[in-house]
This record gives C-alpha cells, sequence and structure tokens, in this order.
C-alpha cells in the first residue's frame, strides 16, 4: 500500500512535470511567426536576416523539430534549461538566483499566514454565531474579494508614499553599494511585501481552519471532554484543534500554486527581485526561453510542496499511514 | 432570514448597476475612451470627470467603457468553465469506471500545474486579446469544477429514482440530461457566480501585467498605466483609484450575492457559516 502509493505520487509528478515540459516546448518552436524576428524587432526596432539566422543557429531553431525536442527534453532532466535572452545567462542559473528572494518572502508569509490563520479561524470556528465570528468571517469575505493587485497597490500608497514608513521597492536601499548587503535594511524592504501576501493567504487558511472546527464540534469526544469537566480552551486546544488541523496540511498544499500567482503581482508592484517580477519581465519583453523555465519551476515547487504533505500527514495523524488516500 | 434576503438582492442590484454601465457604455461616457478628448494629465473639472490620463484620454468614459470587458471576461469565462465542468462531471460521475478513472487521472496530472503562470504562457502563444482570454480562463478554469460536480453525481448516480429510469431503459443521456443535471443545477448557479467574480480579477491582473487586448479598454490595463506612468508618483488619485475601487465593489457585490445564493440553496451551509 504504502509503497504503490509512493511510486503512484511520484508517477504522477514525473508526468506533470513532463507536461509542462512539453507545453513549454510548443510555446517556443510552434509560436505563430518567426519568434527570434519578432523579438529583435521589439528590442532593437530591426532584424536583419543574417542576424536572425545566426540567433536561430546559435539556440538550435534550425534543426529539424523532433530534434529539437530530445535535446530540449533531456537537457531539463541535466539541469540544462535553455539560455535566456534578455540575460544572456542560463534559464536556471537566472532563475535560482531569484527564487532564493522569493523564498525571503513566501517562507515567512506562508508560516505567518498558517499561525494567524488558526488561531483565529479555531476561535472562530469555536464561538460560532458570537460577535467576534461574525467580525471575523465578514472581514474574511471582504479581505478574499479584493484583488490582490489592488491590495498591493493600497498598501504601496498607504505605507510608503502617504506615510513614508517603509522604501517604496526594491529589496536593498542604495546605501547597499558602500556598506554591503544588511539583513535589517533588506527586512525593512520586504516588511510590506511579506505583509500583503499574508493579507492574501491569510483568508484561505482561516475559511479551512473555521469549517474544519465546526466539523468537529458536535462530536462525542468533545461531549465527553466537556463531561469530564475540562475547561473549555483545553478543549478547544487538545481535542478539537488536534483533530482540525488534519485536513489543514493538505489544503495549505493546494494552496501553494495560489501563492506563486500572489507573489507574481505583490512583487511587480513592490519592485521585488524574485520570481514573480521576472515573470513580469520576461513577459514584457517576451523572453520565452526564460519563461519556459519559470513555468517549470512553478510546477516543481506545487510539485515538491504536495509530496511534503503527503510525509508530513503521517507525523501529525498516527493513524494514517504515508500512502493513505486522506482525501476521502 | 430577512438579513440574507437584503444582501442577496443589495448585491444584485449592484451586479446590475455595473451591466447597465456596460450595456449603455457608448450612451453614458461622454468621449471616445481612445479619443484625443484635451490636455493629457488634466485634473477632474466638469468636462471631464475624472480628469485625463498621459494620453489625454478621458479617464471617466475609459472606466465606464472598462466595464464591458471586465464582465465579459467574468461572464463568458465562466460559462465556458461551468459548461465544460459540469458536462464532464456528469458524464465522469455517471459513467465512473474506465472513463471515470482516465478523466480524473488526466485531470490529477494537469492540476498540479499551476493555473496562473500556465495561462500567461498559454496567452502569449495565442496573443493577449479578449476572447482568447475568456476561452483559455474558461478551459483551464473548468478543472476544478470538474471535481465538485463529479462528487455530487456520484450520489445521484445510484439514487433510486436513476436506477429505476435505467430499468426502464431509458439511455444514458436522456438520464443525463433529464434527471442528474436538474439535480445538480443549483450547484451549478453558484459555482457559476463564484467563477464570473474569480475569472474577472484574473483578466484584470492580465491586463496589468500588461497581457490584455490592446485594442479592448480594461480596469487591469487602466491600472498598469496610471501605476507605471506616473499616477503613483504624481499623486493622481482620480487616475488610479477609480478603476481599482470599481473592480473591487464589483467583486465585493459578486461574492455576497455567491454567498447569498449558496445560503439559499443548502440552508446547512449557512448553518456552518454562522
Amino acid at each position: 500500500m504504502k509503497l504503490t502509493y509512493i511510486l503512484r505520487r511520484l508517477l504522477y509528478s514525473a508526468a506533470a512535470f513532463g507536461t509542462s515540459v512539453i507545453i513549454t516546448f510548443f510555446l517556443l518552436h510552434l509560436m505563430p511567426g518567426d519568434y527570434i524576428t519578432q523579438y529583435l524587432e521589439q528590442i532593437y526596432a530591426i532584424a536583419p536576416p543574417e542576424v536572425v539566422q545566426m540567433y536561430n543557429q546559435a539556440y538550435g531553431l534550425d534543426r529539424p523539430l523532433t530534434e529539437q525536442f530530445f535535446t530540449y527534453f533531456s537537457g531539463v532532466f541535466h539541469g540544462d534549461w535553455g539560455y535566456s535572452l534578455s540575460y544572456s545567462r542560463p534559464v536556471l542559473e537566472v532563475i535560482s538566483e531569484k527564487l532564493f528572494w522569493t523564498l525571503v518572502i513566501l517562507l515567512p508569509a506562508t508560516f505567518l499566514s498558517i499561525i494567524v490563520g488558526i488561531v483565529i479561524g479555531a476561535y472562530s470556528g469555536w464561538k460560532r454565531g458570537s460577535k467576534v465570528d461574525l467580525a471575523l468571517l465578514n472581514g474574511m469575505i471582504f479581505l478574499r474579494a479584493i484583488p490582490s493587485y489592488w491590495l498591493a497597490l493600497m498598501i504601496l500608497l498607504i505605507f510608503s508614499y502617504y506615510l513614508g514608513i517603509f522604501p517604496l521597492g526594491g529589496y536593498v536601499s542604495l546605501s547597499a553599494l558602500d556598506t554591503g548587503i544588511d539583513p535589517i535594511d533588506v527586512l525593512n524592504h520586504a516588511a510590506l511585501p511579506i505583509f500583503t501576501l499574508f493579507l492574501f493567504s491569510v483568508t484561505g487558511i482561516y475559511y479551512l481552519m473555521r469549517n474544519s472546527i465546526l466539523m468537529t464540534v458536535g462530536e462525542d469526544y468533545i461531549v465527553t471532554a466537556r463531561a469530564k469537566g475540562l475547561d473549555e480552551l483545553t478543549i478547544l486546544r487538545k481535542h478539537a484543534m488536534k483533530n482540525a488541523m488534519l485536513p489543514m496540511v493538505t489544503s495549505v498544499a493546494l494552496q501553494c500554486a495560489g501563492m506563486i500567482t500572489g507573489s507574481i503581482f505583490v512583487e511587480t508592484i513592490f519592485s521585488w527581485p524574485g520570481l514573480g517580477m521576472l515573470t513580469f519581465e520576461a513577459l514584457k519583453i517576451r523572453d520565452l526561453p526564460l519563461l519556459q523555465g519559470i513555468l517549470l519551476m512553478d510546477t516543481l515547487i506545487v510539485i515538491i510542496a504536495n509530496i511534503a504533505a503527503d510525509l508530513i500527514y503521517p507525523l501529525i495523524d498516527p493513524r494514517v499511514e504515508v500512502g493513505e488516500d486522506v482525501r476521502k | 432570514m430577512s438579513g440574507n434576503n437584503l444582501s442577496f438582492y443589495l448585491s444584485f442590484g449592484v451586479v446590475l448597476i455595473y451591466a447597465a454601465f456596460a450595456l449603455f457604455a457608448p450612451i453614458i461616457a461622454p468621449f471616445d475612451p481612445f479619443m484625443i478628448s484635451g490636455a493629457p494629465l488634466a485634473s477632474p473639472d466638469a468636462t471631464h470627470l475624472l480628469g485625463t490620463n498621459d494620453l489625454a484620454q478621458d479617464i471617466f468614459s475609459r472606466l465606464i467603457w472598462g466595464t464591458r470587458a471586465t464582465l465579459f471576461l467574468g461572464i463568458v469565462g465562466a460559462l465556458i468553465s461551468v459548461t465544460l465542468g459540469t458536462v464532464i462531471g456528469i458524464v465522469s460521475g455517471y459513467y465512473g469506471g474506465m472513463v471515470d478513472e482516465i478523466i480524473m487521472r488526466f485531470l490529477d496530472v494537469v492540476m498540479t500545474i499551476p493555473f496562473f503562470p500556465l495561462l500567461l504562457v498559454l496567452t502569449i502563444f495565442f496573443r493577449p486579446g479578449i476572447y482568447t482570454s475568456a476561452v483559455l480562463m474558461g478551459i483551464l478554469g473548468s478543472i476544478q469544477g470538474v471535481r465538485i460536480i463529479r462528487s455530487q453525481v456520484l450520489s445521484l448516480a445510484v439514487a433510486d429514482f436513476v436506477v429505476a429510469t435505467k430499468a426502464l431503459g431509458a439511455r444514458g443521456s436522456y438520464i443525463m440530461a433529464r434527471h442528474i443535471l436538474p439535480g445538480i443545477l443549483p450547484l451549478v448557479g453558484v459555482k457559476f457566480v463564484f467563477s464570473a467574480q474569480h475569472f474577472m480579477l484574473i483578466g484584470i491582473g492580465l491586463g496589468f501585467l500588461g497581457m490584455g487586448d490592446p485594442g479592448v479598454v480594461d480596469w487591469g490595463q487602466m491600472i498598469n498605466r496610471a501605476s507605471q506612468n506616473g499616477g503613483v508618483i504624481l499623486g493622481l488619485w482620480w487616475w488610479l483609484f477609480p478603476p481599482g475601487l470599481a473592480v473591487t465593489f464589483l467583486s465585493l457585490a459578486l461574492a455576497w450575492f455567491g454567498y447569498a445564493c449558496e445560503d439559499r440553496i443548502n440552508p446547512r451551509i449557512q448553518m456552518m457559516r454562522v
């Protein structure tokens, strides 16, 4: 059971990754019109045929399609993800550099939203129907309906433009040129992007946790705990929350794709030099090899998050062995 | 219960007002949205209710015309995704077995690829355009709907009245259309409202990232222009705020409308939420 499940999971992951490799390959090669000509015309306004030919030769675009496909396909698994047109560097190198900065804001935002979402979600569900619960619930519905890009712009305007508490963008001050990168300075720049991403993802976690608690409220073991004379807080912490936490693990992994979307907007608006802003730049100048690599990396992040959730699950619920389908 | 009714009609009213703006845009808007209508970057006054942008286009007129693209993206995207999701979900849930297995395993694989980056890549491939965006969002967005519909159909497919109809010799297509579909229609309706809200936000997000239709006015491109070309730095709130507030209010109205519909079809959800 255990082994077959893990194998099946790996098979899906490989299939998903393979599918994105195929999609990205066709993106570059079946694009209507001559891509290199379009790219050069857009950047330099002219595209002399001999230059186009040199580019095509350098990128191997003049080879037969099947040969290109197998070169690309095997290259991806050997760490060769192509060559960025705008950066003139290997795609994987550019992406790994930017991935670090994305994680700098993504990880704290995710942890914060998980902790806060679980705590207020549990409280809200436990006190269902109370004034606090209704206020929290409506507040979260409100927050969820605000588009992430608008939320980010407003936060930037209020805290950086009008109040001037935080910098307008970037990841370090200009003084870093003389003194080197100062972690406190980076934190100062990261605060608003982290806060925005946190607001963006906390609503989903709050919802799930609240629902999850509502499901456990009527269970027999809660009634038993109450009959034993335990105080409410202990019942919530030791009995209700422990069980309500279980469905959260899978859901948090599913939220991962949403966080990637959020980071594209948040990083673009705060000029944070991560994978999200790289996506925006690659879109703007139509750097397709780079865009290919970004999609592959995004898929890889989701795959890793899912596998991690599968492995964590048995740790917090000893009843479940790795491989049981917990979503049933 | 009356509070629920109130939010139902109120939110629906707001959506209708937006729809009216979209429908009567040529009558309401004083200028052509692409026309040079005076001095660039003018402050709001009697002729230009919300001033002009850096290309001297009337912002108020663009805001009104932008309602069209926004509603179009939301509604057409939702129509496609809900239709696809419902049809595939019903077929998959009703027949079960091999058909179901193949469809679900296929979706498992596709679901792992993150929706929005994939949408961006496909938009570039097919060239940014309002029809392209709506269709792509609809197709990619239907995946989640398939699972929800399918799980509902699974229980319906073994219900006594379905089994009895089958015993009478009714064809599968007849049972699915006349007996299964009506049972899940309310759910489909709610899904439609939430999808419309979702796709509207994504469509505007595309415009914001420069993946909008260059021949169409949409709020995303307006926000993008305002924030990239000096709206923020110069503090021109009448340039940046109107499209952002317009989309936020519409999104809120649709969300409330969705929740109100959900409460109507399923009183249990209301109990759970309150």
